[in-house]
């Protein structure tokens, strides 16, 4: 509680007084109903520090970090951000603590979030994206619960591939629990959705699968209209987890018969960034009133003048409250932003030569790591994405282990299995990795 | 401002309106549509669905509002008027005709003894 004024909350006592005094209250505690169970009595005993101080403990800290050149993935994925999308995001009227959607004075804001929608409708061949949500965890989540709103019959179960990342599994779960939906899991064929099986789980419990492509192994997979016409034949719908880049390389979702497209957005236009996302959500105009987040719309003044306004809010919590589609009202409009300049800035080829080179060094690297004695790569015999399974023969986490100490860092996925990630950010390095490989295996 | 209110009719307080017999139609009053202003969305049930007395059966969405409409009888759905999917403007033009919404087939022909009647109707929105 504060009181006594300070620069973030400007009340001095007697301006406290005067409120309760008109509202009838005898003091603030009154205005809050905090459970004696969760409320917190004691200090916080953190210790107050000029900035100086603070600047040079955290360098001490993140002096502490290794040095490591990475080839991690699983989820998050590094691509070269040009420096120009940092100059022009950080113009002042871009970088604001709030986002921006009053149109008389924020035209140029909701142009960008207008053509990072348009973009994302462009890759996946749907007609309506969202202008984001928090990730692609979130995302997935919203895509479960849209799925139980739109079904007319009952039907409680989210089926989603034994490949999936705990993290995205909890969310999802989360999600699901409260809406009275469950999570269960289809098995998976040498790294690709095992089309037979699907079926034979297939019931009219199931409300939604969720296909990821590329999987998080980096499998690549082919043949998934099936997953489409399994999931019309029993009115599920086809949710497909997915990344810009790989959708410029990719069979456009619509035309396998998808019905929402979700996943990270955030490959273009943000460094790797400790779980910072870009829910992306694209789905069909006929879900267009089920859709959840914020949507941007362009439409003509009164002038004749092209126009951009948030549109069909009614869909939102802040006018329907219970009956809203999701109870996230904001997004990350601002790192829509970035990725949006940093797809235009790629333009349409430059952004199918990031993808070809994802599936060239993945195809060289594993090719390479393959040819040394004691590993054996691809581990599944797809295309691959960026990333791809490297079997061990002596127990993986050693291998890594190993690794870390030659200065590479590479994921332990199990007892055998190590996960290997090259983009553009790394590729120069992968003659050094396979040394190192080759080192580590003696 | 006046407004149309049919003397056939019988209406809830949440102005929708409904015929009367063993199978009737609903919609919403002169009233409501003016008040709601330009319609650009409607949302109903399908025909088999029941509705009931107590309850929304749909949702009537405007330029400035986003309303509950609730059925004034009970009973089982037997028609829907698509038209009004593709033409919600349907609803302000004609709220008594062809902005009709769902037809159902009563189930409890008692709960009409529940409405206003056109006078009493009027009194409540003076």
């Amino acid at each position: 509680m504060t009181t006594g004024g300070t620069p973030f909350a400007p009340h001095t006592d007697a301006d406290v007084e005067a409120m309760l005094e008109e509202i009838g209250a005898g003091d603030e505690s009154e205005l809050f109903d905090i459970p004696e169970e969760v409320a917190f009595e004691g200090k916080l005993d953190i210790e107050a520090r000029d900035e100086p101080a603070v600047k040079s403990d955290v360098s001490r800290m993140f002096a502490r970090n290794d040095d490591l050149t990475e080839f991690l993935g699983r989820g998050h994925y590094s691509h070269y951000v040009p420096s120009l999308v940092d100059h022009l995001s950080m113009r002042a009227e871009f970088l604001t603590s709030y986002t921006q959607y009053q149109p008389e004075i924020t035209q140029g804001f909701l142009q960008v979030l207008f053509e990072y929608q348009s973009m994302i409708v462009e890759l996946t061949g749907l007609e309506v994206a969202n202008c984001s949500m928090y990730d692609g965890a979130s995302a997935l989540g919203e895509a479960a619960t849209l799925a139980s709103r739109l079904r007319r019959v009952s039907g409680d179960t989210m089926l989603v591939p034994t490949h999936l990342r705990d993290g995205k599994q909890s969310v999802l779960e989360n999600y699901c629990d409260g809406a009275g939906l469950v999570v269960e899991t289809y098995s998976m064929d040498d790294g690709a959705v095992d089309v037979g099986a699907l079926e034979d789980r297939m019931d009219d419990d199931v409300v939604a699968v969720y296909v990821e492509n590329p999987t998080v192994r980096g499998v690549i997979q082919e043949e998934l209209g099936a997953v489409g016409n399994l999931a019309d034949e029993h009115d599920a719908l086809f949710v497909y987890g997915t990344d810009p880049v790989a959708l410029a390389l990719l069979e456009q979702p619509a035309e396998l018969g998808v019905d929402v497209v979700v996943g990270e957005a955030d490959t273009l236009g943000l460094p790797t960034s400790f779980g910072m996302g870009l829910g992306l959500f694209a789905t069909k105009e006929e879900y267009l009133r089920q859709v959840p987040g914020r949507l941007v719309g362009a439409s003509d003044d009164d002038a004749g003048n092209r126009a951009y306004t948030l549109t069909l809010q009614t869909r939102e919590q802040h006018i329907r409250k219970e009956r809203a589609t999701s109870n996230i009202c904001t997004n990350q409009a601002w790192v829509a932003l970035r990725t949006a300049m940093h797809a235009a800035l790629l333009g349409p080829t430059g952004l199918v030569d990031l993808a070809t080179d994802a599936v060239e060094n993945a195809s060289e690297l594993s090719g390479r790591i393959d040819e040394l004695s004691g590993f054996r790569a691809p581990v599944h015999d797809r295309h691959h994405f960026r990333e791809f399974l490297v079997r061990s023969d002596q127990p993986a986490a050693a291998i890594a282990g190993d690794l870390e100490t030659e200065g590479y860092a590479v994921h332990v996925v199990d007892d055998h299995l190590l996960q290997v990630c090259v983009t553009d950010t790394n590729e120069a390095a992968m003659d050094d990795l396979v040394a190192a490989f080759e080192e580590v295996a003696r | 401002m006046s407004f149309e209110i049919p003397d056939d009719l019988r209406y809830r307080e949440t102005h929708e309106w409904t015929t009367t017999g063993d199978t009737v139609r609903f919609g919403i009053s002169d009233f409501a549509q003016d008040e709601l202003g330009d319609i650009v969305f409607v949302e109903l049930p399908d025909v088999g669905d029941t509705v009931e007395q107590t309850g929304e059966f749909g949702v009537v969405e405007s330029i400035k509002a986003v309303s509950d409409i609730y059925a004034p009888v009970s009973g089982e759905v037997t028609a829907v008027n698509d038209a009004v999917f593709d033409k919600p403007e349907l609803v302000n033009e004609d709220p008594y005709g062809d902005g009709w919404l769902i037809e159902i087939e009563v189930s409890d022909e008692g709960e009409f003894d529940d409405l206003l009647d056109a006078d009493e109707y009027e009194a409540q929105i003076e």
